[in-house]
């Protein structure tokens, strides 16, 4: 084998090396190729039968989101599965190790429920443009792109396709002005985060000539490299670097860079604001530990300070702001503002017990989130007005105890397991990350939270006093839970329930990839 | 880069002709503006109604297509030049790049973004 792909005269067995080199590589991509071919299928069957006449033009939502459920768990079966479990691919753009496998597998899961969980309510909702499931099916594809990327490039790629699918389903409603006005502003906040993210990168590339992660690894190790500290190049890269961050606290939404998210997260409709709060978060969260564990890690000094402002901030505003809200979107927006602080308290800890913590919390965190939007996502009744049927104000929450006290129970048991309450795994989760704070000196971040964790208990808590407490205003009543929101809402709620039992499946699992990330 | 340099000057000869070609009317012709000659021409009549309507979607959409399939032929270019040594790699490699483009196509057929009846 001729391994001189630059020689002209050699351009045949060059030919066979790359698609030698490529076979490899596909198979090992297989989740993520057949991901996009499924959407892509899709597409083409979608927009056959929806607009042919024989058929009566039939509306394909229900169909296409089935078949995307459908695709979402072979796919995930797929990456199980997987023959290979640690390689670098095309040309060192992807990559795949444990840590991946688990990122991925967890987006998938959590796009199902996304999906499985809102089918009743885009019925209900009559939102009948078949795309919106297939962008999300198409976005979780870039998202998977995302966590495997291994150079500056397909990181930009990955996070503009899975965006780009993002602005479209904000705008989703078209005769809605909340709808327009969250896309439009989620377009623009977005594409500018990911300016600033594309001017970090570059750069970075311009003052090392390299855009790879493990070689910008390799560059700053030390940061003694006395090319780098003769010329202004370090602090150009270190410049570069907080681009980075800025771009990346945008798209998770910390608290500096979080003004866009409450009116993105209340206008968009409800199942896409389920998917923009928890299906990213796990994404972003994903590529960025790896870049900065593995490139920046030298420059640990800077950006671990900006994660502490950042995480400290984002926790004060999360359980502060969230105190006046009265729109249950808002509150959601706001407290996922401070769960996004606890996470970056996990990341600016910067050792392997805080990525450990990091990833115990980010999985807890997706599963109370699909709790919360399964009970949001029921039906339900306004007696005054017929024609809305979801739930928009807390108040709408009134009597519930008294008209579905099961539905009730679960939504206090997950509330009480955001807030922190000790058996639910909500607590677990955060004492484990304070703990991995506490462990990397950072007692401030500690208490800090602790105290923000006692504030958001009361905004949570006021929720279960509406249900138990308070007569209703205007009277609201759920329609009867459909099945898939109660299979969701039981599974949920039985890992939120028992997790204190048994957590030491997924310790393991965190512990194992938190030491691919690190080692 | 030198041969942009023609380019260049034919360009600035060219605005200097079209200046030159403007501005002889300008000076030479007999300038005698009335009512009757300044208004807005539609067949004779005086406008029936405001000048402001509503614009079609259909031409931000056969402008969108444009951009995208104006963007599909900057990739094709290169291509097209090197397909000598990319080999049938780059070959597959931009067969698969149409077929997804091609499926937007469809998409956009189906859809009736192209029917402008």
């Amino acid at each position: 084998m001729v391994f001189n792909i630059h020689d002209d005269s050699l351009i045949t067995l060059s030919t066979t090396y790359k698609t030698f080199l490529f076979d490899n590589d596909f198979q090992s991509l297989l989740p993520e190729i057949f991901l996009i071919t499924a959407g892509i299928f899709l597409v083409v069957y979608g927009v056959i039968f929806s607009t042919s006449k024989d058929k009566n033009y039939p509306l394909l939502l229900t169909n296409i989101s089935w078949l995307s459920l459908l695709a979402c768990v072979f796919t995930f079966l797929l990456l199980v599965n997987s023959p290979v479990q640690n390689a670098l691919l095309f040309y060192n753009t992807l990559v795949i190790d444990d840590f991946t496998t688990f990122i991925k597998g967890l987006i998938l899961f959590s796009t199902f429920c996304c999906i499985f969980m809102s089918l009743d309510y885009i019925k209900q909702e009559s939102l009948n443009a078949f795309e919106t499931i297939i962008l999300l099916v198409l976005s979780t594809c870039g998202m998977l792109f995302l966590v495997s990327s291994a150079d500056f490039i397909s990181l930009y790629l990955a996070i503009e396709a899975q965006s780009l699918c993002f602005y479209v389903v904000a705008a989703l409603k078209r005769n809605s002005e909340f709808s327009t006005e969250a896309g439009l502003k989620y377009f623009l906040l977005g594409a500018f985060s990911s300016g600033l993210l594309l001017f970090g990168c570059s750069l970075i590339y311009g003052f090392t000539g390299v855009t790879n992660f493990s070689e910008l690894g390799r560059i700053f190790t030390g940061g003694t490299q006395e090319i780098l500290t003769s010329t202004t190049a370090l602090p150009a890269c270190e410049l570069g670097m907080v681009f980075l961050l800025v771009g990346f606290l945008f798209k998770i939404t910390a608290v500096p860079f979080h003004m866009w998210s409450p009116d993105v997260y209340e206008g968009a409709p409800t199942p896409i604001t389920a998917f923009f709060l928890i299906v990213p978060k796990a994404a972003l969260f994903g590529v960025f530990l790896r870049i900065f564990f593995e490139s920046f890690y030298d420059f640990i000094l800077p950006w671990q300070k900006i994660l502490l402002v950042s995480s400290i901030g984002s926790m004060i505003l999360g359980s502060v702001a969230a105190l006046s809200q009265t729109r249950i979107k808002r509150l959601l927006a706001y407290s996922s503002i401070g769960h996004v602080g606890y996470l970056l308290a996990g990341f600016a800890c910067g050792t392997i017990e805080g990525i450990q913590a990091l990833m115990i919390y980010l999985f807890v965190y997706v599963f109370m989130n699909i709790n919360m939007f399964a009970f949001l996502l029921c039906g339900m009744r306004r007696e005054h007005l017929q024609t809305v049927p979801r739930m928009k104000y807390i108040s709408d929450l009134a009597y519930l105890a008294k008209t579905n006290p099961i539905l009730a129970l679960t939504f206090t048991i997950t509330m009480f397991s955001m807030a922190g309450i000790p058996p639910l795994a909500g607590f677990y989760s955060k004492a484990y990350l304070f703990f991995a704070a506490m462990s990397s000196n950072l007692y401030v971040l500690a208490i800090i939270g602790v105290l923000c964790s006692v504030l958001s208990c009361f905004y949570y808590i006021r929720l279960v006093k509406i249900m138990y407490f308070e007569g209703p205003k205007n009277w609201c009543s759920f329609t009867r839970v459909p099945l898939e929101n109660a299979i969701t809402l039981a599974i949920t709620l039985f890992f939120i329930l028992f997790f204190m039992l048994y957590p030491t499946p997924l310790h393991l699992i965190t512990h194992k990839i938190a030491l691919t990330l690190c080692l | 880069m030198i041969e942009f340099v023609g380019i260049f000057v034919y360009f600035i000869i060219a605005l200097a002709l079209s200046l030159i070609l403007v501005g002889v009317s300008f000076v030479f012709a007999t300038k005698k503006s009335d009512p009757e000659k300044i208004s807005a021409y539609e067949c004779g009549f005086d406008p029936f109604d405001d000048a402001r309507s509503r614009f079609d979607i259909q031409f931000y959409l056969v402008a969108i297509l444009f951009i995208i399939f104006d963007l599909e032929v900057t990739f094709l270019f290169p291509w097209a030049l090197t397909l000598n040594q990319v080999g049938f790699f780059g070959f597959w490699s931009m067969m698969i790049f149409l077929i997804i483009l091609t499926i937007g196509f469809i998409y956009e057929w189906r859809k009736g973004a192209l029917d402008w009846s």
